[in-house]
């Protein structure tokens, strides 16, 4: 979504800080159990936001509500409204797929597909556009250095996904979700099974990748929602306990919750 | 305030609240036999000054090194953060205060040569009485997480200012009436600033430690009313 000429971009584009997603009044059930209760909150545009809490705390809950992949699973249901560019995402209307390449998701544990690097990433251009082969390998190259990769694995496109190491391989599932041009990026915990300095490539890339992508991590690590993130949500029990500048969270909690939370006082 | 799960980050953080009571205390001892020392001549008080001020650096290296320590192996947040980083700067402060009060016991001879020391002497006196309330009040309000009274604390300051700025023009007066007196209100007026510039680490320790407890700064405008910079005194 690039502004069509400087004179557009006021209108064309909300500025940095504006908001991308709007939750509002969000219940989910799982079932007859609520595992969301009334979440309202305005992740900005191009920056990233953190979702922390203990477990159960329905923060992969709702990062899962924000691209609708719960839908995959019965009798799971969400009511409320997600405002995506002032679009409720919710509604019937909202055809799924498209919604899917808007707003891309890279799980816990890395998830490359049994097929080459390349066609890792090919794969799902493919589902979206026709392009010739001089254009998708123009396009694969893009979206690996823009996940830090491609200097790694240039030489060895054909040798398969799952031969990387795990930090590869997660950055190769970040270069699949960037390659179909989305606009948020979902990131469920993306550093949890990787070592120190995989989880800073990991860190680094997030940095440089909020320039251009609203950014979304749930994450246990609180020193990692500290040092990505600009704004932090605190979650427990299904509510949104407090949600704030990420140095004010972590400095000086509004919320007693808040501070037992992230600085182990938790029974 | 509940414990930690890790039970050992609560003894850490004890430690660390243990040595800025002890410094604490060891500061009001200092800035109390200093002035002592100072209005009775007593060397071998102000003796004792100096050399407590080498137990108060060691206290102080001791309280950084274990504030690193925690930091590093704890990664504290929010109020444990507060805590870590703030006794750090506080400890700072207790250890100036320390090098004030030697810095008075040092000039404890010099006085006692010239003139007439203890009437010259009466006015510090009654400084040192607000400057010694200060420091013996800001630490332990501080253990007792009572912050409204550090930002009173705080606001106190200008008490002393207005001390000092009485002490300097009476300081100044003997010193017109009778040449003879100069060297020794000289020294005197530098153990007054002494004694002023204490204060203002008290200011600080009581900033800091208010943030410490609430999170919040304190806002900036205390008023200041030590004068003796303005001309025409």
């Amino acid at each position: 979504m690039k502004p069509m000429s400087s004179t557009m971009t006021a209108v064309a584009e909300p500025a940095p800080g504006a908001a991308k997603i709007e939750v509002r009044n969000l219940d989910f059930y799982y079932g007859e159990s609520r595992a969301l209760k009334n979440i309202s909150l305005a992740l900005p545009e191009r920056s990233v936001t953190a979702f922390i809490g203990p477990s159960g705390c329905g923060k992969s809950t709702l990062l899962r509500v924000l691209n609708r992949i719960y839908e995959l699973y019965p009798r799971q249901r969400a009511e409320g409204e997600v405002l995506l560019d002032g679009e409720n995402i919710l509604g019937r209307a909202q055809d799924l797929n498209l919604l899917r390449t808007k707003v891309g998701m890279v799980f816990q544990k890395p998830t490359p597909f049994p097929m080459s690097i390349h066609e890792n990433i090919a794969f799902g251009i493919r589902l979206y556009e026709a392009l010739s082969k001089a254009e998708m390998d123009v396009r694969v190259e893009q979206a690996l250095a823009r996940a830090a990769l491609w200097g790694e694995v240039k030489d060895k496109l054909h040798a398969s996904g799952l031969s990387l190491s795990g930090g590869q391989q997660q950055r190769l599932c970040i270069a699949r979700t960037v390659a179909v041009k989305p606009e948020v990026i979902l990131l469920d915990e993306p550093a949890s099974a990787l070592d120190p300095l995989s989880t800073a490539r990991i860190e680094e890339l997030i940095d440089e990748l909020q320039a251009d992508y609203t950014i979304v991590i749930v994450t246990h690590n609180m020193q990692q929602a500290a040092r990505v993130s600009s704004r932090t949500a605190f979650m427990y029990l299904g509510e949104l306990v407090e949600f704030d500048r990420t140095e004010k969270i972590f400095t000086s909690p509004r919320e007693k919750r808040t501070q037992d939370y992230i600085t182990g006082r938790f029974g | 305030m509940s414990e930690h799960i890790v039970s050992s980050f609560d003894e850490d953080l004890k430690r660390i609240g243990g040595l800025i009571r002890d410094m604490g205390g060891l500061a009001g001892t200092m800035v109390a036999d200093a002035t002592r020392a100072l209005t009775r001549s007593d060397e071998a008080l102000a003796q004792r000054v100096v050399s407590d001020d080498a137990v108060m650096d060691a206290r102080q290296r001791e309280l950084d090194e274990r504030a690193i320590t925690l930091i590093a192996r704890r990664q504290p947040m929010a109020e444990d953060l507060r805590a870590a980083v703030g006794a750090i700067r506080m400890a700072g402060d207790l250890e100036r205060i320390g090098d004030l009060a030697k810095n008075i016991a040092k000039r404890v001879g010099a006085v006692g040569q010239g003139t007439a020391p203890r009437e010259l002497s009466h006015s510090i006196d009654s400084m040192a009485e607000l400057v010694l309330a200060q420091v013996g009040a800001v630490v332990e309000r501080y253990m007792a997480g009572d912050a409204p009274a550090l930002a009173r604390l705080r606001d106190d300051d200008e008490r002393i200012d207005e001390k000092y700025t009485s002490v300097f023009r009476e300081l100044l007066t003997y010193m017109m009436e009778d040449p003879r007196n100069i060297t020794a209100c000289t020294h005197l007026l530098f153990c007054a600033k002494n004694l002023e510039r204490i204060g203002d680490h008290v200011t600080n320790i009581a900033e800091n430690a208010y943030y410490v407890l609430t999170g919040e700064l304190l806002p900036p405008n205390r008023p200041k009313l030590d004068e003796t910079a303005a001309p025409a005194a």
